[in-house]
């Protein structure tokens, strides 16, 4: 430890008058620099190296990708997903420049999934669901990240998560997140609803799912399964 | 969604009574190269950045006014007025992600604000925070720049925006230090470890230093609590803001024991902390309780209560808190806050608007 206190000279406390214009000038410059930008924030993994190595064991590295509506198409491309969806985005969590994380999986050069997670209403604030999809947009993984719920512990649980696996945007297009029914009844009708106390957490998972892959689909799979929906 | 400031409040006990008490006024640390935030910021937005799928930049737009019953006027800074946080101010929050051909490389980190300081000589205040690199390499990562110490609530809470004074703006602990620091994530949890200057907002070269650790158990997002414990050594610097309170800095040796539990729409985060600085010994204990209401959450109200002993006084402080969340970018905040240290109370209200572009 240096026992060197030497006073530094006291300096004037903030910028001149004329670094002070400077500063504004700067800051206004930042702030029109800005409105061109592009950016997005969103459901990060908390700890991508961890989830990315369970979620994809075979992968030797990951990319972070942002992406947001806004940017990619603002106002018209927030209606053709609301039609997609089957409602309209709503709420803090839902709207064209919410951000979207995307991680998009490698095992050397090859892309061998994707991996993304969406906000939602649930009972008690938001909660998050994370998907692991293949390059196909079909879903290898299903967890919550974030949950708070009076059923946390039964939509946790393995046995509830695995009933996803294999379901794509093509099974969820029939699925009408308003009504939570599915017509005709397949896939989605079987996912079973492991605390019946807790139907809107429940529906909310089915919708942050079916949000989800609409999103995947858009910005990363080339709308690959826009065929598949009837609206 | 937000985050908080330095070893700033330090001063709110020191700092504030031996000003009273003549102190003669200590040397300044090196402010942030005024026009080195510009210069940094355009720098790294240049065209490429401004197109790259890595980049998140937003905007931060903030009005604060306070009323202290006590002096019985209005005051344009939330708490003390050499504090960094919260002021007027127009800022911005930059992330640059770099990335090889199949992986992520590392983040470069740059956050400032330029506040309006009603009591300055000069009324602008350019005041940085993050400006950091973080390297991802295979088993961790490692940040060197202005970043967080490792050590307590402070390191992990998000308070950048909000009014209630965290631990490290009551002076235990710093918001943002200067320095190296290295951190894993574990399934169990995390640990991290740093060794920063120990000078807060500014950096200040002077046999200063402070390394501190912290090892955490439970992923608040994900496990709904998270229990970190937390061990610091160093000769530091008291400062409030860009302001040291002490002309030379202290040693100062302190252990802390953090909690985080989220159920349902309530929260609660406390903190305990034992020590010595400067031969005398120092305590905290700190807690902050949440409500949420309504839809989404939009209503928070909190409430704050803290003790502290440091230089063998004991202190205290009382907040109370409420945040209206108007929309996805634009919050509404107010605060009661009461310490031992000042008559009176101060009724804080902010505008905070945030917005990615």
């Amino acid at each position: 430890m240096s026992q060197d206190h030497r006073p530094e000279p006291v300096r004037p406390r903030g910028p001149g008058p004329k670094k002070a214009l400077l500063l504004a000038a700067a800051g206004l410059a930042v702030f029109a620099a800005a409105v061109a930008l592009y950016a997005a924030v969103g459901c990060d993994l908390n700890d991508p190296d961890r989830d990315v190595k369970r979620l994809f064991p075979e992968s030797t590295g990951y990319k972070t990708l942002y992406v947001s509506i806004a940017k990619r198409g603002g106002e018209d491309l927030l209606r053709k997903i609301e039609a997609r969806l089957g409602d309209a985005f709503k709420g803090l969590f839902e709207t064209a420049d919410v951000p979207y994380t995307m991680y998009e999986i490698h095992k050397g050069a090859d892309v061998i999934g994707y991996i993304h997670g969406t906000n939602q209403k649930g009972t008690y604030g938001g909660l998050q669901v994370f998907l692991a999809l293949d390059p196909d947009g079909v879903i290898r993984g299903f967890y919550f990240q974030k949950l708070t719920s009076r059923a946390a512990k039964a939509f946790r649980a393995l046995a509830f998560g695995e009933q996803f696996r294999g379901l794509s945007l093509e099974d969820f297009y029939r699925y009408d997140v308003v009504t939570g029914q599915e017509d005709p009844p397949g896939p989605i009708s079987r996912i079973k609803n492991p605390d019946p106390g807790s139907e809107a957490d429940f529906r909310a998972a089915l919708r942050a799912t079916k949000k989800n892959l609409i999103l995947v689909d858009e910005f990363l799979l080339g709308n690959a399964h826009i065929k598949f929906f009837k609206g | 969604m937000f985050d908080g400031s330095g070893l700033d409040r330090v001063v709110r006990t020191i700092g504030e009574s031996r000003r009273r008490g003549g102190c003669p006024r200590p040397e300044r640390g090196t402010r942030p190269n005024k026009l080195a935030i510009a210069v940094l910021l355009f720098g790294v937005l240049g065209p490429g950045g401004l197109l790259a799928q890595g980049t998140l930049f937003f905007l931060e737009l903030q009005a604060v006014g306070a009323y202290s019953t006590a002096a019985k006027k209005i005051e344009l800074f939330s708490l003390m007025p050499d504090d960094v946080m919260q002021k007027p101010s127009l800022g911005f929050d930059l992330v640059q992600r770099f990335s090889g051909k199949t992986r992520d490389i590392g983040v470069l980190a740059v956050q400032a604000r330029l506040a309006y300081d009603q009591e300055g000589e000069h009324k602008l205040e350019p005041q940085l925070y993050n400006a950091y690199f973080r390297l991802k390499t295979k088993s961790v990562n490692i940040w060197a720049g202005h970043n967080r110490p490792a050590l307590g609530l402070s390191s992990v809470l998000d308070s950048h925006a909000l009014l209630l004074p965290a631990p490290a703006m009551l002076g235990f602990g710093f918001d943002r230090d200067w320095g190296i620091g290295i951190d894993r994530d574990a399934a169990w949890g995390g640990i991290a470890a740093s060794l920063t200057a120990g000078s807060g907002m500014p950096l200040r070269l002077h046999g200063n230093y402070l390394a501190a650790a912290r090892a955490f158990k439970g992923v608040l997002a994900q496990d709904n609590y998270s229990v970190g414990l937390s061990v610091a050594h160093g000769r530091v610097y008291t400062a409030m803001g860009y302001e040291p309170v002490m002309a030379e800095p202290v040693d100062r040796t302190a252990a802390s024991l953090d909690a985080t539990y989220l159920w349902r729409n309530l929260e609660n985060r406390v903190e305990v902390l034992f020590g010595r600085e400067d031969d005398a010994g120092l305590a905290l204990a700190f807690w902050r309780a949440g409500l949420a209401l309504l839809k989404e959450g939009r209503l928070k109200l909190e409430a704050q209560p803290a003790v502290w002993r440091r230089a063998g006084a004991w202190d205290y402080a009382l907040g109370s808190g409420l945040t209206y969340l108007f929309n996805a970018d634009l919050a509404g905040r107010f605060m009661v806050f009461h310490d031992s240290q000042r008559r009176g109370a101060r009724l804080v209200v902010q505008l905070y608007y945030y917005k990615g572009l």
